[in-house]
């Protein structure tokens, strides 16, 4: 039992701590944390294969009846289009935008979840891995604020509704995708260093299977969702604002 | 125990004062910092159950309305938890 502890309490002194990977490119150093760059491949790979497993379970005549498999689909494809797609301002948006949206979810949601099981950790407890992606949905807004309204109405946004207010549209332009990586990063960071705490400090014993239950599978649902469904709203007024 | 009986009667040092300061300011921090969120949270699931009530048949889009906007005030939360955690491990 001593051992145990012994080996909780190490837990808890090692927690936050990262192994750190030093690159030297052109004279500049980078560095990367290898745990977050395996466990996002890990996820990224665990998705691939089951869109194969998926698509081989798909293999038959599309007037025969659907298939178990083929109505699980149904039933997410239908999830997602009803819950995220349909959020989008027109038509033509929402099909354009579908492919990514998704794609965004059930990543975010895989990289949540796959912390609750014992020795991985969630990508999206870094900070590096949710601002890419909070980037990536800043840029994408841009890009299709151009490309449904043009360079000159794209322009023209950050001087409405007055002129003065340009400096606050400015700082809107880099607050957002950052709210919106520091709003994953912390509930997901948060749940794990609350698990750890009480799992060290309390009850290594039946209380954390139930709090990570809780806050791993139940915060990172929600949180997968709110930040698909932020997205959804920032592309949203980018396009119509 | 002999030595740290000593520390504490040799007196207090400032690094024990930073020490104590940075706990308590990470406490207060938390526990200011989620007043806010907590109030706005429950105002907007109050209100969205007064509609669900009024209009059963709107349920869906209100629950998602109202997970977006809980998720919006929360962020006030998280940033005052992002400035907990840098003061108690960071700093």
């Amino acid at each position: 039992m001593g051992e145990i502890f012994r080996q909780l309490s190490q837990l808890l002194e090692h927690l936050g701590e990262k192994q750190i990977a030093v690159l030297h490119l052109l004279g500049a150093e980078v560095r990367f944390d290898v745990m977050a760059i395996i466990m996002s491949w890990v996820v990224i790979i665990l998705l691939v294969l089951l869109a194969l497993w998926l698509r081989r379970a798909l293999r038959q005549p599309v007037e025969e009846k659907p298939n178990r498999i083929q109505a699980a689909l149904d039933a997410l494809i239908d999830l997602l289009k009803g819950q995220l797609a349909d959020n989008f301002a027109s038509e033509r948006l929402a099909i354009m935008m579908f492919p990514f949206i998704s794609t965004l979810f059930l990543y975010v949601l895989l990289c949540n979840w796959i912390g609750v099981f014992p020795y991985m950790m969630s990508p999206t407890q870094d900070i590096n891995v949710t601002f890419g992606l909070a980037l990536m949905v800043a840029v994408m807004c841009h890009v299709l604020a151009v490309r449904f309204n043009g360079v000159r109405k794209w322009l023209k946004g950050f001087i409405e509704p007055y002129p003065f207010m340009l400096p606050i549209n400015l700082v809107g332009l880099i607050a957002n995708p950052l709210s919106h990586a520091f709003r994953l990063f912390g509930n997901i960071l948060a749940g794990t260093i609350l698990v750890t705490v009480i799992m060290v400090k309390f009850a290594p014993i039946i209380v954390p299977p139930a709090l990570n239950i809780f806050f791993g599978l139940f915060f990172g649902g929600i949180q997968a969702f709110v930040f698909a469904i932020l997205a959804v709203a920032y592309i949203n007024v980018a396009v119509e604002g | 125990m002999m030595q740290e009986a000593q520390t504490v009667a040799s007196g207090i040092s400032g690094v024990h004062i930073a020490e104590a300061a940075k706990y308590i300011a990470a406490g207060l921090c938390m526990g200011i910092g989620a007043i806010g969120p907590a109030i706005g949270e429950g105002m907007a699931a109050a209100h969205a159950l007064d509609g669900m009530a009024r209009q059963p048949e709107m349920q869906g889009a209100l629950l998602r309305t109202m997970v977006l906007g809980q998720a919006i005030s929360e962020t006030t939360g998280i940033y005052s938890l992002l400035i907990a955690i840098v003061l108690l491990f960071v700093i």
